[in-house]
């Protein structure tokens, strides 16, 4: 039986590769750690693992999820404490292994272990809709579903939200990767048109943000760096599922334009 | 909004459809054509269990039979085809079984 103490599992996924879910992860468990929760984020993507570089965390590998499912270790010597953030944690994946060394049952059972120990537990889903997706769905309680504003993205999309529905899973979306010039072009799908083909809540919009490859390079969170705006909009979304749900949804503005500037003075503007 | 009437004082973006009117209306039908996507064995089995039931109340030509699913812009359609060769007598109402 779960109880309202255990932490929620949230899957992070889309589907199609590269949009941004282990970006995401990180994101988003940083910014819900820093708001003083207790955060696991989780790499399922066995055998790419990314998250530990992306966190920074890289050097720091002793045991993995693998072992930590297997009963190899405990949770406590797989869970790589992050020293920047307090109480964020990361389980990093095995790089050695392929996806089918775990099976969906073992991790529903690991999910209860994890379950008691952090209120947060996010799943860095890997792409596609095979065994690595059902591994990383099988004990989650919510979904977040990343998608860029483009057909095979959106298309994909579409396709994991149908097979999370069947595991009776009510996702939300995050759009990521907006070019805000290219959306006032009428060249790139704005959220509007996103939203309205997927039909699914909509809980963050991201920019491509140059930000993200700089916080990459370095391994250091990009909620902690203030000028970046996909990092504000990421540590929005945590906010947003951590239960401050009226807090607004900005839509990403395209840099000072000339002529925006006069009509925002001429009080024409958006 | 300011932008919009900027462009069409320029001249631009006033004939030209967007392209991402067109990649929201592509991703509209392929969305509809993927969840109907049916299996061969899927559509076998209809084929047959659609002759079954028409076969209870009709004697039907099962060699001239067709069945087919057609999509055009806004709608998709099952249309089944077959030729009458007589109607049975005495069917309940639930069927002959
Ligand atoms: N908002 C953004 N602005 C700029 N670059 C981004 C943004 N989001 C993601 N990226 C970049 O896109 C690339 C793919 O991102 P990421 O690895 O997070 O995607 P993914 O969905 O986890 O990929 P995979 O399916 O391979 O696991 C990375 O190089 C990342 O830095
Ligand atoms: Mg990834």
């Amino acid at each position: 039986m779960r109880c309202i103490l255990d932490g929620r599992i949230i899957v992070i996924t889309s589907g199609k590769g590269g949009v941004g879910k282990t970006t995401a992860t990180a994101s988003i468990g940083a910014a819900l750690a820093l708001e003083g929760r207790r955060v696991a984020v989780v790499d399922m993507d066995i055998g790419l693992r990314n998250l530990d570089v992306v966190m920074g965390l890289e050097n720091r590998i002793v045991f993995n999820v693998v072992d930590a499912v297997k009963g190899k270790c405990k949770l406590k010597q797989a869970a790589i404490k992050d020293r920047r953030i307090e109480n964020l944690y990361l389980i990093p994946a095995s790089q050695s292994d392929n996806k089918n060394v775990l099976a969906p049952e073992e991790m529903e059972r690991f999910g209860e272990i994890l379950r008691k120990e952090f209120d947060y537990i996010l799943m860095d889903c890997p792409a596609g809709i095979e065994r690595g997706f059902e591994n990383s769905v099988a004990s989650a309680d919510e979904a977040v579903v990343i998608c860029a504003p483009e057909v095979s993205s959106v298309r994909d999309a579409d396709r994991v939200i149908g097979l999370l529905y069947a595991k009776s899973i009510t996702p939300k979306l995050v759009i990521n990767r907006i070019i805000p010039e290219m959306v006032e072009r009428g060249d790139m799908l704005n959220h509007i048109d996103v939203v309205d083909v997927l039909s699914i809540e909509l809980i963050g919009l991201v920019p491509m943000d140059d930000q993200v490859i700089v916080a990459t390079n370095t391994g250091t969170p990009l909620v902690l760096q203030r000028k970046s705006k996909a990092g504000e909009a990421f540590r929005r979304i945590a906010l947003r599922l951590n239960g401050m749900t009226d807090l607004p949804i900005e839509v990403p503005q395209a840099e000072g334009h000339f002529w925006r500037k006069v009509g925002a003075k001429l009080g024409l503007g958006k | 909004m300011f932008n919009d009437f900027l462009k069409k004082m320029m001249g631009t973006g006033s004939s030209k459809t967007d392209s991402k009117d067109v990649a929201k209306k592509r991703l509209k039908f392929a969305l509809i054509y993927d969840k109907l996507e049916v299996s061969d064995d899927t559509l076998r089995c209809l084929h047959r269990d659609i002759i079954d039931v028409i076969s209870r109340y009709f004697e039907i030509d099962q060699e001239a039979f067709k069945m087919d699913i057609r999509r055009s812009d806004d709608l998709s359609a099952l249309i089944v085809n077959t030729p009458i060769l007589s109607a049975k007598r005495h069917v309940s109402s639930q069927g002959q079984r």
